[in-house]
C-alpha cells in the first residue's frame, strides 16, 4: 500500500510536468486578461465616476466618448481571448488524452495476455476509454488554473494598490483566506475522490459482467434480485459523489463568503469616507468604484480553480487505476530473431509453472522434446495442465522454472515478434472480433489473397454454413459471435490457423465444440496442415488421440507416460 | 476491421425517450421541484445583494444612505447559505434520479435480453449504462435549473429598468434573449448532431478498445499489434476531429454571448453618460448596472451548457432505446405454468429473420413429464434455438408449443423458466465467489445444498482443494479455473435449481470423455423424477435414455 502511493505520487508529479510545459499560452493569454479586466473596471470606475459626482468631468482629462470607445476595444479583445483561451485548451486536452491512451495502449500490449489473468477486461477498457476521456479537465483546466489562481490576483491586487492601497490590503486578506479554506477542506476531498474513482471502477467492472452475463441472469429468474443489487451499487455511487461534492461545494462557498466580505468591507469602508467628513470626499469616488468593480475580477482565477478541483481529483483516481497495472517485464539482453523458415526442435527442460502460490504447481519440473516437422500431442484430462503448456509455448505466460527451448535458443530471450511470426495457435475458445466473418479471417493475415482465403475457408470447413449467412463471409458478428453457434466460431479460428500458414502449430482442444462428422473432418484437415510443421496438439477428444506422434500423458501438471504412436 | 454498421441505430424520438425518462422520475418529481424553487431563491438573494450594493454606494456618493449596511450584511449571509443548501438539495435528488434511471435500463435491458446480446455490443451497452445515463444529470442540473434562474433573471431584470427607462428595458431585453436564450440554443442545436456522433464515436473506441483487451491473446498470437494500435488510434482520431468541431462552436456562440453582455454595459454606460438614453437618475443609473452586470453573469455560462443539450438528447434517445429492434415478438402471458410438466410441440415453424432461412418446418416433439431425452443434431442445425423455444424467449412463427397441455404463448416468461432449469454453452460465470455463482439459480440454498450440487457435478473436489473454498473468487469470465472446472461449477448451479426439467445445452463440452463419463454416470443416479432433456452433438454412449430424438432437415426424427 505504501508502495502504491509513492507510485501514485510518482505518476501523478510526471503527468503535471508533462502537461504544464503545454498551458503556457493558456497563462499567458490569462495573464493579458487580467489586464484587460483592469482597463474594463477603469473605463465603468470613470464613467460612473461622471454620473455621481459631474463635477468630476473636467479633472478626469478623458472625454467620455473616449472611454466608451477603449470600453468596446477593450471587451472585443477580451471576448477574442476568451474565445481562443476555449480552443487552445481544447486542443490541450486531445493532445494530453491521446498522449496517455497511446502510452496505456502500449503498456498493456507490452505485458500481453497474462495481463488478464490478474486484472478485468472492463477494468483495463475503463481505464483506456473513460478515465483518460475524464482526465480531460486536468490538463485543460485544472493545469492553467493551477498556476492562473496566483498570478492573476496578483496583478490585479498590485494594480488595485497603486489606485487605493487600503483596499489593496483588504481584498488581499480576504484573497488569502481562500487557499486556507481550499487546504483545510482539500485534504478531504482528495481522499473522498479517489475512493469514488475506485468505486466508480469496480461498478463498471460489474455492470460490464452482469450484462454479458445476462442471459444468464434473466433465465435464472433472478433479473430482479441483480437490479436491486444494482440499485444498491448506484446509491452507493451516489452516496460517495456527494461526499466528495460536499466539500466541493463547501470550498467553493468559501470563495463566495470571501468575496462577499470584500465587497461589503470595501462598499462600507467607502461610505463611511464618503460620509465621514461633512459631505467632502476623502478619496476620489473613481477609485473607491473601480476598488469594487475589480474584486470579481480578482476572485474568477480562485472560482475556476474550485472548479476545476474535481479534474484534478480525476488524476489522481486514475493513477490509483494505473498502478494497478502490472509491470512491463523486462527485456532480456539478447533478444533473437528467428529465421521463418527455420524447422523447429522444441525442448522443455524442468519446466514448472505456479499460478497462484496456495495452489501449488500447475506444471511441474516437466521435461519432453519436439522434433522438427514432428507432432506431440498432450493428453489428459481438465487441470492437468495442457492449456498451461500452449500459453508457455505461446509466450502468454514465463516459466516460473525451468526452459523452452527453440532449436536450443531459450524462449525468453526470443523478440515475441518474432515467435508469433512463427506460429499459428487455435485456442479453447476463439475471441471473435466485431466485424465480418471475412475480416476475422483476415485478422491473422490482413494480406492474404482471395485464393488463400478460399482456401482457410475450405480448410476450417466454413463453407458447408456460409451459404445459410445472409451475406456470407459479408456478414457482421457481434461481440462474442452472434449468429454463430459455438462451433462455427470455433472455424472461424481453425480458418485463421490455415491462412497463417506458419512452421509452428499449437492446438489446444481445437475439436472441443464440434460434433463427431465435423470434427472428423477438421482433423483430416488438420492432419494435412501438420505436414512439414512442428505441432503440439493439447486434446481430450478420443479422436485425437489416435493421432500419429507422440503422446505426453499429464495429470496434475506431471508426465505419467510418453509414448510414440504410429 | 470495419465499423460497426449499426448497432446504435435503433432509437427513440427526442421526444419519446424523455416523456420516459420522466416517468422513471415520477417519484422525485416534488423533490426537483423544491431543488428549482432553492435555486431560484438563491438566485434572486444574489440579484439583490448586487443591486443594493450599487445602489448603497451610489447614494453614499452623493450623500445619501437609504440602504442599510445590516441588511445588506443579512443579504449576502443568506445568499452563502441559501446557494450551498440549494446545490447539496439538487444534486442529491438529481443522483437518486439518476440511480432509478440505472435500475430501470437494467430491468428493461433484461426484459430483452434473454437471447443474449445479438448484435448489441457489451461495450456499447456499458457505455449507456455508465456514461450515458451519467450525461443525463446534466438535463436538470446543467439546463432546467439555469434555465428556470435565467427566466426568473429575465423577468427582475426586465421589471427593474422597466420602471426605469422603457427603451432601455427594451434593449437590454433584446440582448439578455441573445445572450441567454439565443446563443444557448443555436450552441444546442449545431451540437445535437455532433452529440449523436460524438457518443457514437465514444462507442466505437470502447468496442475498439474491449476487442483489444479480449483479443490479447490472437492479437499476440498472430502479430496483430500494430494493426490494433492503427485501429485504436484512427478512432481515437475521428472522436477528437468531431470533439473539437463541437467545442469551435460552443467557443463562436460563447464568444456572442459575451459580447451581448458588454453591449448591454456599454448602453448602460452610455446612458449614463447621458448619450441614447436621456433623463435617467444617477442612482438609477448605477442600480440597473449592477443588476445588469449579475444577470449576465448568470446567462454567460449557459451557452457551454447549451453545448451540452445535443449529447443529452442523444444520451436520452440511446437509453430509452435500447431494446428497440431487439425484442423478438414473444406474446405475453398471463396464466402461471401447470405442474403437470409434459411437453408437446407441434408442427412448429420458426425462422430468426425474414431474410434469413428457416430454422424448424413442421417440427414435432414430444417429451412426457421424467422422461429423460437427447436430441442429436449437428453443430449449426438450431438445437439450441430449440431450448430457446422452450425458454419462451423467442416464439415460433406457425405451430404450438405446449407445457402441461397450456399454450406456452398464455403461460408467463417467469413461470415457464421456473419450471425449466438452463444450461447452456453460453452460461456466464460471474466475477463472484462461487457460493455466489451457486446461489443465482437458488437463493435459499444451504452449504450442505451447495456441497451436494457441487458433488453431482464432479466439481466438489476441486473446490474443496481451493483455498477459500467456496467463497473462492472467480475471475472475470472464471478465467482463475480451468475451462472444464468452470463448465462444472455452472453445472452444478443448474443441478442445484429446484425445477422439474433440466435442459442441458451441451452440458459436457469442454470436459475431458472421463470427467464426461462420470458426469453423465452422476446424472443417471440422481434427479429420477426430473425431466431431462440433453442437447448434444453426439452421445458418448454412457447416457440413460428413453428416446433420442434427431434433428435432421429441420425437423426431428425419433430412434429409441
Amino acid at each position: 500500500m505504501q508502495n502504491n502511493k509513492a507510485q501514485i505520487k510518482i505518476w501523478t508529479k510526471l503527468q503535471t510536468k508533462t502537461g504544464k510545459r503545454s498551458v503556457f499560452p493558456m497563462v499567458i493569454l490569462g495573464i493579458f486578461s487580467s489586464f484587460i479586466a483592469v482597463g474594463l473596471a477603469c473605463c465603468i470606475a470613470q464613467i460612473l465616476g461622471m454620473l455621481l459626482v459631474p463635477s468630476l468631468s473636467q479633472s478626469i482629462g478623458f472625454s467620455p466618448f473616449m472611454l466608451l470607445i477603449s470600453f468596446v476595444i477593450l471587451f472585443l479583445l477580451k471576448g477574442l481571448i476568451v474565445y481562443s483561451e476555449d480552443l487552445i485548451a481544447t486542443k490541450i486536452g486531445l493532445k494530453a488524452r491521446h498522449r496517455l491512451r497511446s502510452e496505456f495502449v502500449q503498456h498493456i500490449m507490452q505485458i500481453g495476455p497474462s495481463i488478464l489473468y490478474r486484472q478485468s477486461g472492463g477494468g483495463l477498457a475503463s481505464l483506456v476509454v473513460d478515465q483518460v476521456e475524464a482526465l480531460d479537465g486536468y490538463f485543460s483546466r485544472w493545469l492553467p488554473a493551477s498556476i492562473l489562481w496566483f498570478v492573476s490576483p496578483c496583478i490585479i491586487l498590485v494594480c488595485i494598490f497603486f489606485v487605493q492601497p487600503w483596499a489593496a490590503l483588504v481584498i488581499g486578506i480576504c484573497g488569502l483566506m481562500v487557499p486556507i479554506a481550499q487546504a483545510i477542506f482539500g485534504i478531504g476531498a482528495a481522499v473522498a475522490a479517489r475512493q469514488q474513482f475506485l468505486a466508480m471502477t469496480r461498478l463498471q467492472a460489474r455492470f460490464l459482467d452482469r450484462i454479458q452475463g445476462i442471459a444468464t441472469i434473466v433465465l435464472a429468474g433472478r433479473a430482479e434480485d441483480e437490479a436491486k443489487k444494482i440499485a444498491e451499487s448506484a446509491n452507493e455511487l451516489r452516496i460517495r459523489t456527494m461526499k466528495v461534492l460536499r466539500v466541493a461545494f463547501l470550498s467553493s462557498a468559501s470563495i463566495d463568503c470571501a468575496m462577499i466580505i470584500a465587497i461589503l468591507l470595501v462598499a462600507l469602508m467607502d461610505v463611511q469616507h464618503f460620509t465621514s467628513v461633512g459631505g467632502e470626499h476623502t478619496i476620489p469616488v473613481v477609485h473607491a468604484l473601480f476598488a469594487l468593480l475589480i474584486i470579481p475580477d480578482f476572485f474568477a482565477p480562485l472560482r475556476s480553480l474550485a472548479l476545476a478541483y474535481q479534474d484534478r481529483a480525476k488524476l489522481a483516481g486514475a493513477a490509483a487505476s494505473v498502478v494497478e497495472l502490472p509491470e512491463v517485464p523486462k527485456k532480456s539482453e539478447s533478444d533473437h530473431i528467428f529465421n521463418e523458415n527455420n524447422s523447429i526442435h522444441i525442448t522443455f527442460n524442468k519446466v514448472s509453472y505456479v499460478w497462484d502460490e496456495k495452489r501449488g504447481n500447475a506444471i511441474e519440473n516437466i521435461s519432453f522434446e519436439v522434433a522438427p516437422n514432428s507432432t506431440a500431442i498432450l493428453i489428459g484430462a481438465s487441470g492437468a495442465g495442457k492449456s498451461t503448456i500452449i500459453s508457455m509455448l505461446l509466450g502468454f505466460i514465463k516459466p516460473t522454472s525451468g526452459q523452452i527451448l527453440f532449436n536450443g535458443i531459450d524462449l525468453i530471450t526470443i523478440k515475441h515478434e518474432s515467435v508469433s511470426a512463427l506460429t499459428a495457435w487455435i485456442g479453447q475458445k476463439p475471441v471473435i472480433f466485431s466485424g465480418t466473418i471475412r475480416e476475422n479471417i483476415l485478422f491473422a493475415k490482413p494480406n492474404a489473397t482471395e485464393a488463400e482465403l478460399k482456401k482457410a475457408v475450405q480448410g476450417a470447413a466454413i463453407d458447408q454454413y456460409l451459404s445459410a449467412l445472409p451475406n456470407g463471409l459479408d456478414t457482421m458478428i457481434g461481440e462474442g459471435g452472434y449468429g454463430l453457434s459455438g462451433g462455427q466460431a470455433q472455424r472461424v479460428a481453425i480458418a485463421r490457423a490455415y491462412l497463417k500458414d506458419a512452421p509452428l502449430l499449437f492446438l489446444d482442444e481445437p475439436t472441443a465444440h464440434l460434433d463427431p462428422v465435423t470434427e472428423q473432418d477438421i482433423f483430416t484437415s488438420l492432419i494435412q496442415l501438420s505436414q512439414n510443421r512442428t505441432v503440439i496438439l493439447a486434446t481430450h477428444s478420443a479422436l485425437g488421440q489416435r493421432l500419429q506422434g507422440k503422446h505426453i500423458q499429464l495429470d496434475h501438471g506431471r508426465i505419467i507416460a510418453e509414448t510414440e504412436v504410429e | 476491421m470495419s465499423d460497426i454498421q449499426d448497432p446504435l441505430r435503433q432509437q427513440e424520438t427526442p421526444k419519446a425517450a424523455f416523456q420516459q425518462i420522466f416517468i422513471v422520475w415520477k417519484p422525485h418529481i416534488a423533490s426537483l421541484t423544491i431543488g428549482i424553487i432553492f435555486s431560484l431563491i438563491a438566485l434572486a438573494l444574489g440579484l439583490t445583494l448586487m443591486s443594493s450594493a450599487g445602489g448603497k454606494i451610489a447614494f453614499a456618493a452623493m450623500g445619501m444612505l437609504v440602504i442599510s449596511s445590516v441588511f445588506l450584511k443579512l443579504l449576502g449571509g443568506g445568499r452563502l447559505l441559501m446557494r450551498y443548501v440549494e446545490r447539496l438539495y439538487t444534486h442529491n435528488v438529481m443522483f437518486k434520479a439518476i440511480a432509478d434511471l440505472r435500475v430501470w435500463f437494467f430491468a428493461k435491458l433484461s426484459k430483452g435480453a434473454a437471447a443474449g446480446l445479438g448484435f448489441r455490443h457489451s461495450g456499447d451497452v456499458l457505455s449507456r449504462l455508465v456514461s450515458d445515463i451519467e450525461t443525463l444529470d446534466g438535463l436538470y442540473l446543467r439546463l432546467m435549473l439555469p434555465f428556470a434562474g435565467s427566466i426568473l433573471t429575465f423577468l427582475v431584470l426586465a421589471f427593474v429598468i422597466g420602471s426605469v427607462h422603457l427603451p432601455l428595458a427594451f434593449c437590454i431585453a433584446f440582448l439578455y434573449i441573445l445572450a441567454g436564450f439565443v446563443c444557448p440554443l443555436v450552441s444546442a442545436l449545431m451540437t445535437k448532431k455532433h452529440g449523436q456522433t460524438i457518443l457514437n464515436s465514444v462507442a466505437q473506441l470502447r468496442i475498439g478498445v474491449l476487442d483489444f483487451i479480449q483479443g490479447l491473446r490472437e492479437i499476440r498470437a498472430f502479430g496483430a499489434e500494430d494493426r490494433i494500435t492503427a485501429l485504436l488510434d484512427a478512432r481515437e482520431k475521428k472522436l477528437f476531429e468531431k470533439q473539437f468541431k463541437q467545442a469551435k462552436i460552443i467557443a463562436l456562440m460563447s464568444f456572442l454571448s459575451f459580447i451581448s453582455s458588454q453591449v448591454a454595459v456599454l448602453l448602460i454606460l452610455a446612458a449614463a453618460l447621458d448619450i441614447g438614453f436621456h433623463g435617467i437618475g444617477a442612482a438609477h443609473i448605477v442600480v440597473c448596472l449592477f443588476l445588469t452586470i449579475t444577470a449576465f453573469e448568470v446567462v454567460v455560462p449557459l451557452t457551454k451548457a447549451g453545448g451540452l443539450a445535443g449529447q443529452i438528447i442523444n444520451a436520452a434517445t440511446r437509453v430509452v432505446g435500447v431494446n428497440k429492434g431487439h425484442g423478438y415478438d414473444v406474446p405475453k402471458g398471463s396464466e402461471e405454468a401447470p405442474e403437470q410438466t409434459d411437453i408437446e410441440l407441434n408442427d412448429i415453424g420458426f425462422q430468426w429473420n425474414k431474410d434469413r432461412p428457416f430454422v424448424y418446418r413442421h417440427l414435432n416433439l414430444k417429451i412426457s413429464q421424467g422422461e429423460r431425452v437427447a436430441i442429436i443434431g449437428p453443430s449449426g442445425a438450431g438445437k439450441s434455438t430449440l431450448a430457446a423455444l422452450l425458454l419462451k424467449v423467442i416464439a415460433p412463427q406457425e405451430g404450438k408449443i405446449t407445457l402441461g397441455s397450456k399454450d406456452l404463448a398464455v403461460l408467463t416468461e417467469e413461470s415457464v423458466r421456473k419450471k425449466i432449469a438452463w444450461l447452456s454453452q453460453n452460461t456466464h460465470l460471474f466475477d463472484d465467489t462461487i457460493r455466489q455463482n451457486l446461489l443465482l439459480s437458488y437463493p435459499q440454498a444451504t452449504d450442505d445444498e451447495l456441497w451436494q450440487a457441487l458433488s453431482e457435478a464432479a466439481v466438489a473436489d476441486v473446490v474443496k482443494a481451493m483455498p477459500d473454498g467456496l467463497d473462492t473468487w472467480l475471475g472475470e469470465g472464471g478465467i482463475k479455473v480451468s475451462g472444464g472446472q468452470g463448465r462444472r461449477i455452472a453445472l452444478a448451479r443448474t443441478l442445484l435449481s429446484k425445477a422439474p426439467i433440466l435442459l442441458l445445452d451441451e452440458p459436457t463440452t469442454g470436459l475431458d470423455a472421463d470427467t464426461e463419463m462420470e458426469f453423465f454416470k452422476i446424472l443417471n443416479q440422481i434427479s429420477t423424477d426430473r425431466t431431462i432433456i440433453l442437447i448434444a452433438h453426439r452421445l458418448t454412449g454412457t447416457e440413460k435414455l428413453d428416446k433420442v430424438w434427431r434433428l435432421s432437415d429441420s425437423c426431428l426424427i425419433c430412434e429409441n
